[in-house]
């Protein structure tokens, strides 16, 4: 295993592509799949029916055929990203649909009442969704949120099959040498693994820390 | 090779037998091989290569413990894969595997078993040791190149084929011709093969793109995100044959030596196959399974098969 | 589907009328040029070329799709039915008063919902049978998907229970019910149903894990693709296709999980004599008490 060493360079470059495909995948995510769920439970219908299409046709589509088609279907429109760019679009736009739904699935949470109450208050659409139903939705937000960003993690090392050398493409890239097989998979899956658990513990905490006791 | 589709025509195959003859280093006598032939079940060249192929004599095969309990288990149990060009490709069609690793493998478990009967799992770069290790699988047939550091855990019977890498550009591209032109170029290869590792000696400034399978590495060319495609070179000229966006350039600049992988364990395995691949060579099965395999897309006779334990690891 | 979503707004008057008229108008011009230019696009560069399209009207290859396709289903279901009751189960778990199972239920949902499915196909592939566990491919591929889903599913049902006011809970108790009684029979159907959106995405996130079965060597849907890839060297269209599969099954699962939250909730309005009585007069007592304590 000495020779491990010997790919330290190449594998914290792995490292840290993944995780910057993750975090700007996630962030891409957050702020689309934050504009589709006011489209879906907003007054206008035909943003309705966009944020809707939107996210029954890309949260059914398996990420691996999202990536096919992106990295090899939109240069046929003339439009060429580099991989690494396509990956991140991806992850973003494949996501969004799943913060979208865990967005509305965390307003569903909130009692009906408290949304009449706002709007009895005279607050409009806008306000009643930014000062009362939110906030209070927010709580039970986090946990299918902290889901959607361990699905990004994971669905970053997707990357690899279409050519971007994220850390399970260099693990993929030291067995061709090496012959280490799945042991060294195994040493990259513990990476990700405690990457999710440490995000997992860090929204169960914040989960805690908002709870509203009713 | 069959090819079923109706738009893969008999003439498809004729030209690429012309675009090889012009193409390729082989001899120039062009070999009149029948192309795809319809009739009664024994005469598609392929079938007739595998029922031609020999059986072992029972005091063989009870002599040999591997062999004897895969005979009692009536199927061989090989790990590869299906969807790779001329040498392992399922047809959606017939559901049949075809190809030169494929048609190895039947033949093995014919010559064991007596019945060209195996059962495929399918196995990544990650995998294939493992499942060899730990008995899932008899043997591996994958284009698998023998390497030492695989030898430390697996043993490897051959080689049976010598591969070469050659290169694949764009229809346009008038840079690379050679092996030399790549220095500093983006190179697509699938990723559980070894050009990769050919790649890094004979042209080491290259950055190396990896694919999962031949058609995207084929497409990264086409669109540009590679400017060149590095593998085997019977698989690239089938696939230029296909598409005509692509071409194929310059010599095989490798020489590969794939071999058949079984367990370290019991060296009766290695053994054994090391004595039917000896057998097939000499006897004609071997280059009768290039020629409906191979020999479809490169023009000339069957090259000589390497030498058995010849190269290091094996 | 929230009934939070028709409070948060009032009807439009006729000037926001004419906006969202213009907003539409604008919308479906704007969608539909995108849609013909790319199609444009994608034609010049000869991708919409029948000959690359003709397989997919060809009965042997529409056949070898569908038979990757019914691999998907069978381990979709089978996944589901053993990964949902295990997350319900979990959660509960995850909220028992017994520190133990409280403890037990957390490791397990924590380290299942952090490792990548793949590893742990690899473990069935790669690890188990090392030690003499060789389960067939089915299951190599079936058990990982049920670990790994069970887990996040018993977070979203956690979520569903926590976001139920405490005072259902407290009500119940009130009322002499246990506590067991009381999750079974007032806070699950409530919690359940609260979560149903994030439930049918993880059903069909759960259908979508079964394209790991490349890894474990199982014929589903997306390794048929690849094969018909590598056979007609149709990249895009075969993608497409298969894209399209997937998009109308998970679309049908969708509607389907819709179908039945609305009828459940009819039910429970119109057909109020269904159930057993004591179940009934649980739901309205407790739904008093509620009331009365608000």
């Amino acid at each position: 295993m000495s020779t491990l060493a010997s790919y330290f360079g190449q594998i914290m470059v792995g490292l840290g592509t993944a995780l910057s495909l993750t975090v700007i995948g996630f962030a891409g995510a957050l702020v689309l799949g934050t504009i589709l769920a006011v489209f879906r439970i907003g007054p206008i219908t035909p943003l309705r029916l966009v944020g809707t299409v939107y996210v029954e046709v890309l949260r059914n589509i398996p990420l691996l055929c999202l990536l096919i088609l992106f990295v090899f279907g939109l240069p046929d429109i003339g439009i060429v990203f580099d991989l690494y760019t396509t990956v991140a679009i991806c992850l973003a736009l494949f996501n969004a649909a799943f913060v979208c739904e865990a967005i509305r699935t965390g307003i569903n949470t909130v009692p009906v009442g408290q949304a009449e109450a706002a709007r009895a208050l005279g607050l409009t659409f806008t306000q009643s969704l930014r000062t009362v139903v939110l906030p209070q939705a927010f709580q039970s937000m986090i946990q299918p949120l902290v889901n959607v960003f361990i699905g990004v993690l994971l669905g970053s090392s997707l990357a690899s099959a279409v050519g971007v050398m994220d850390l399970l493409g260099v693990a993929q890239f030291i067995n061709l040498h090496q012959a280490w097989g799945i042991g060294l998979f195994a040493a990259a899956a513990a990476v990700y693994a405690s990457i999710a658990l440490g995000m997992g513990f860090l929204g169960g905490r914040l989960e805690r820390k908002v709870a509203i006791s009713r | 090779m069959r090819f079923a589709r109706t738009k893969s025509t008999p003439t498809r195959l004729a030209v690429a037998a012309l675009a090889v003859a012009t193409l390729t280093i082989g001899l120039s006598a062009c070999s009149s091989g029948s192309t795809g032939g319809a009739s009664a079940t024994p005469t598609d060249p392929y079938d007739k290569a595998i029922a031609a192929a020999p059986v072992a004599p029972a005091s063989l095969v009870s002599q040999n413990d591997w062999a004897k309990k895969i005979k009692a288990a009536g199927v061989l149990r090989i790990g590869g894969i299906d969807t790779g060009p001329l040498f392992s490709l399922k047809d959606p069609v017939t559901g049949k595997t075809t190809g030169f690793d494929a048609g190895l493998a039947q033949m093995l478990a014919k010559y064991i078993t007596g019945k060209p009967n195996t059962a495929l799992t399918t196995t990544t770069v990650d995998t294939r040791e493992t499942l060899i290790q730990n008995n899932t699988v008899d043997a591996v047939f994958a284009t698998y190149s023998i390497t030492p550091a695989r030898a430390t855990k697996v043993a490897f019977a051959g080689p049976y084929f010598q591969s070469g890498d050659a290169i694949m550009v764009a229809a346009a591209n008038k840079n690379i011709r050679s092996v030399a032109d790549l220095a500093g170029k983006t190179v697509a290869t699938e990723a559980n093969s070894t050009a990769v590792t050919a790649l890094e000696s004979a042209a080491p400034t290259v950055k190396p793109l990896l694919f999962a399978q031949d058609a995207e590495c084929v497409a990264a060319v086409q669109q540009g995100r590679a400017d060149a495609y590095v593998i085997d070179q019977s698989i690239l000229i089938s696939d230029a044959v296909a598409n005509k966006k692509v071409k194929v350039v310059g010599k095989p600049f490798t020489t590969d030596p794939y071999g058949i992988g079984v367990t370290k364990a019991d060296p009766a395995a290695k053994q054994f196959v090391d004595a039917w691949l000896k057998k097939i060579e000499a006897d004609g099965s071997w280059a009768r399974l290039w020629k409906s395999t191979l020999g479809t897309v490169v023009a000339g006779n069957p090259p000589t098969p390497p030498a058995i334990g010849s190269v290091p690891g094996s | 589907m929230s009934s939070a979503n028709r409070v948060l707004f009032d009807a439009p008057g006729p000037r926001a009328r004419r906006r969202i008229a213009v907003i539409s108008v604008v919308t479906v011009i704007l969608i539909v040029a995108a849609i013909g230019w790319a199609i444009e696009l994608f034609a010049r560069s000869g991708q919409l070329d029948p000959n690359s399209w003709v397989e997919f009207t060809e009965w042997p290859y529409v056949r070898f799709l569908l038979n990757g396709l019914l691999q998907t289903l069978l381990c979709t279901v089978v996944s589901a039915a053993v990964a949902i009751p295990a997350g319900v189960l979990l959660a509960l778990g995850r909220l028992s008063r017994n520190g133990l199972i409280r403890r037990l239920s957390g490791a397990y949902v924590e380290f299942f919902r952090s490792i990548p499915l793949l590893l742990l196909v690899y473990v069935f592939v790669g690890g188990l049978p090392a030690i003499g566990i060789n389960v067939p491919v089915f299951w190599k591929l079936v058990i990982p998907i049920i670990a790994c889903s069970s887990a996040v599913l018993a977070e979203i049902f956690r979520a569903g229970i926590r976001a139920l006011p405490r005072g259902q809970l407290e009500a119940a108790s009130a009322l002499g019910l246990t506590r067991s009684q009381a999750m079974r029979k007032v806070v699950l159907p409530q919690a359940i149903r609260l979560v149903i959106p994030s439930l049918v995405t993880q059903i069909i996130s759960l259908l979508k894990d079964s394209t790991l079965g490349y890894a474990a060597s199982y014929p589903e849907l997306m390794k048929s693709a690849e094969n018909l890839t590598a056979y007609t060297h149709d990249l895009i269209q075969t993608y497409l296709v298969v894209s399209l599969i997937y998009v109308v099954i998970n679309l049908a699962l969708s509607q389907l999980a819709r179908y039945l939250e609305e009828r459940q909730g009819r039910n429970r309005n119109v057909l109020r004599g269904a159930g057993s009585r004591r179940v009934r007069r649980v739901n309205r007592d407790v739904n008093d008490v509620v009331l009365n304590a608000q």
